[in-house]
């Protein structure tokens, strides 16, 4: 078994030009999904049925199909219409970029809505109590009490998503972008050597998601800091 | 526990020795399963197409049963080499670059590739008399199947194209009809056949002539298999070179195209 | 919208697959689950530093990558270990299933051993003392007292795990294994109707895993019933 080590290393920088395209969809991805989410849980934890219903349906919808189907579907499946093609969505529809970021902000909403969710639901009570007792609103404890505290109680998870939309990345390639498995996937096929290009690609990606993860951290730390001694 | 560990273990050692021992004359073919018209499967669920006809014919000839395994172009030769199959016969092209990686045997079909455009575009990717002309491919998004012979021609020829790599011949088509690449470079008898002929195509042309450039076509497409094996490809050559004689080949192409496919030679 | 009548057939054996590949997934990734979170609690430092680096490693890298890498490289592997035992052997290599199902189980393995992990180091150590203080041995501990209870904490999170499995099979068909997903690109291909054929798909995804999430609800009734008032 030949392992061509060299080819591994004098890979990865062919990767980079990939590197950009990944990133873009990420940070993108995430900023879009995020306010998505705030929107989502929102509407999800109201008492009124005619905004939480949608919200619950969207939510299982997107946490419930893969990824994968998710993005042919909004790529090959909504081109097959005529009616698409001629409206004014296509604009955005008709580029490979964007209906990736569309898929992958949507799933990101869906799942970072329930992040929300739980993050909300893990204020302790005493805390919002305390505030009422204060004579603070609904909505002064909504936007000083619960929200910093999710956001704190939701970090970890948070963060697990991130890396989790860094993974999904990869499946823009199925739909011609030129991301880090999309390069990896065609030097592949030039070179006829996949052991070694996709194993340059995975350490790529590993050095992403640490990156991620000390973000993440920092994050933790700055929100915990009142807590810290 | 340890009972049940011995029969999971010893019925995990038996299999592997069954594989290697049941190689009798049992040839793993690979192809791609999607690639109408030339091998891809039914509503029924059978495997049908020029390739298919091909593979088992050879078979009957040199005596081997064949087993079928599905896989995605782009891997179709790393697969082969990490032995996931035995030969290859998905209408692969004979080039000098994937010759060094693997054997091919003689050619039971021609390559030749082809721009199709929509008619509307009025694309001048090639001048009147069959020359290239670089100017016609600014601001002209092209599709293309990566790691096909039409891939490397157009990275060759115009290496500044705006490309767009697909996994499938079908997501191209798609998208071509979709509006998403301007033209695709591929084989004109399946276009011919699938597209435009048919009123899906009825806005596309082929756009300049068919190419058959040696250097990135090959002399055709043939059966791949891993170096080292020329026994066997002896015996597929010589099934190959008796279909071609007594026109097998032809009746197989008569079956989809109005006209034969093979090289004539 | 009738053309999906003619590949019914087709995407019920392809459903069929999907579950095959949950299945045989799902249990070693419980295996995988457990050896890692042991080995990740044990003393040993080798033990602890090799668990890090798989859950790192799995929990980082695409699962589309993983799924590719393994593929391409398990015939090369086991051939390369098989020859160490027996030279005689051409080849030896698994189909495709099974290459995927292992892919996939040791990634959701990966999450599983950070699951269970927690799930071991939140059961109530007064609860082992109080066992082991009754006599009960190393192993009557562990099956009776740990495990029921570190199920339960871990039962959350590896519902999520099951409802990730689910969906990671539709990307087996990437190599070429022939599940729903990989029939409907056929269809497509055939057909030319990429979203009817795409949505029969999300379609059957959206059934299976609401059934997970059922099965979950039932199962984290079950676990906390000791809790219930009456």
């Amino acid at each position: 078994m030949e392992f061509d080590f060299a080819l591994i290393v004098e890979s990865v920088p062919k990767m980079a030009t990939g590197i950009g395209i990944t990133l873009q969809l990420l940070v993108l991805a995430t900023i879009i999904g995020t306010a998505l989410a705030v929107c989502t849980v929102l509407m999800r934890i109201s008492k009124i049925p005619l905004l939480s219903w949608p919200a619950m349906v969207y939510i299982y919808i997107f946490r419930g199909t893969p990824m994968l189907v998710q993005i042919f579907l909004i790529y090959y499946g909504l081109s097959q219409f005529q009616a698409v093609r001629d409206s004014f969505f296509w604009i955005a529809l008709r580029d490979p970029f964007w209906c990736a970021i569309i898929a992958f902000s949507v799933n990101v909403g869906a799942y970072t809505a329930e992040i929300l969710r739980g993050g909300i639901q893990g204020v302790d009570e005493g805390q919002l109590r305390a505030a009422t007792a204060l004579g603070l609103s609904k909505s002064q404890r909504f936007i000083h009490i619960t929200t910093p505290i999710a956001i704190r109680l939701a970090l970890p998870a948070f963060g697990n998503e991130t890396v989790s939309l860094l993974k999904s990345t990869a499946l823009a390639s199925t739909i011609t972008m030129f991301d880090i498995t999309g390069v990896a996937r065609t030097i592949m096929a030039q070179t006829f050597a996949p052991y070694e290009i996709f194993i340059s690609a995975a350490i790529v990606y590993l050095f992403i998601a640490w990156f991620i993860q000390i973000g993440v951290a920092l994050a933790e730390r700055r929100f915990s800091r009142h807590m810290q001694r | 526990m340890t009972k049940f560990m011995n029969v999971v273990v010893s019925s995990i050692v038996l299999s592997f020795m069954m594989a290697s021992l049941a190689s009798a004359e049992t040839l793993r073919v690979g192809m791609e399963c999607t690639y109408h018209p030339f091998n891809y499967r039914d509503s029924s669920g059978k495997l049908q197409g020029y390739d298919v006809d091909v593979a088992k014919e050879v078979a009957v000839r040199i005596g081997a049963e064949l087993t079928f395994v599905c896989q995605k172009w782009d891997g179709m030769i790393p697969a082969l080499l990490a032995n996931k199959f035995d030969i290859v016969v998905a209408s692969m092209s004979i080039t000098n670059k994937r010759k060094k990686k693997i054997d091919f045997s003689y050619p039971y079909r021609v390559s030749i590739g082809q721009f199709i455009g929509p008619k509307s575009k009025n694309l001048k990717l090639f001048n009147a008399d069959g020359s290239l002309n670089l100017k016609g491919f600014n601001g002209v998004r092209i599709g293309i199947e990566r790691a096909t012979t039409y891939a490397n021609w157009i990275e060759a020829k115009v290496p500044d194209a705006d490309i767009a790599f697909y996994d499938s011949n079908e997501a191209m088509y798609l998208d071509l009809k979709a509006g998403r690449v301007d033209a695709i470079m591929t084989n004109p008898m399946k276009a011919f056949l699938r597209f435009l002929s048919k009123p899906d195509g009825a806005g596309y042309e082929v756009v300049g002539p068919q190419l058959a450039e040696e250097e990135y076509f090959g002399i055709g497409v043939g059966i791949g298999m891993r170096k080292g094996n020329d026994a066997l490809m002896a015996r597929l050559d010589k099934a190959l070179k008796s279909m071609t004689k007594d026109g097998s080949l032809e009746r197989f192409a008569k079956k989809i195209f109005p006209f034969t496919i093979h090289p004539l030679d | 919208m009738y053309v999906v009548v003619g590949w019914l057939d087709e995407f019920l054996w392809g459903a069929l697959v999907v579950l095959q590949i949950f299945m045989v997934g799902m249990t070693m990734a419980v295996i995988w689950g457990l050896l890692g979170a042991a080995a990740k609690l044990s003393k040993i430092p080798v033990f602890s530093v090799l668990a890090s680096v798989y859950t790192t490693v799995f929990r980082a890298v695409p699962e589309l990558l993983v799924l590719l890498i393994f593929y391409f490289g398990s015939a090369i592997t086991l051939t390369a270990i098989a020859k160490l035992i027996n030279p005689d052997i051409q080849f030896v290599d698994i189909p495709p299933f099974w290459a995927g199902s292992f892919a996939i189980s040791l990634i959701i393995g990966a999450y599983a051993a950070e699951t269970f992990r927690g799930a071991f180091q939140g059961v109530d150590p007064g609860q082992i003392k109080a066992a082991r203080s009754l006599g009960m041995s190393a192993t009557h501990t562990f099956f009776y007292v740990r495990l029921p209870q570190m199920w339960r904490l871990a039962l959350p999170g590896f519902g999520n795990h099951m409802l990730s499995m689910m969906k990671d099979t539709a990307l087996i068909s990437v190599i070429g294994v022939e599940e729903i997903l990989y029939t409907a690109e056929i269809a497509t291909s055939i057909t030319m109707q990429p979203f009817t054929m795409y949505m029969v798909v999300a379609i059957i995804y959206l059934v299976f895993t609401t059934v997970i999430m059922a099965i979950i609800q039932v199962l984290e009734k079950t676990a906390n019933r000791h809790l219930e008032s009456v």
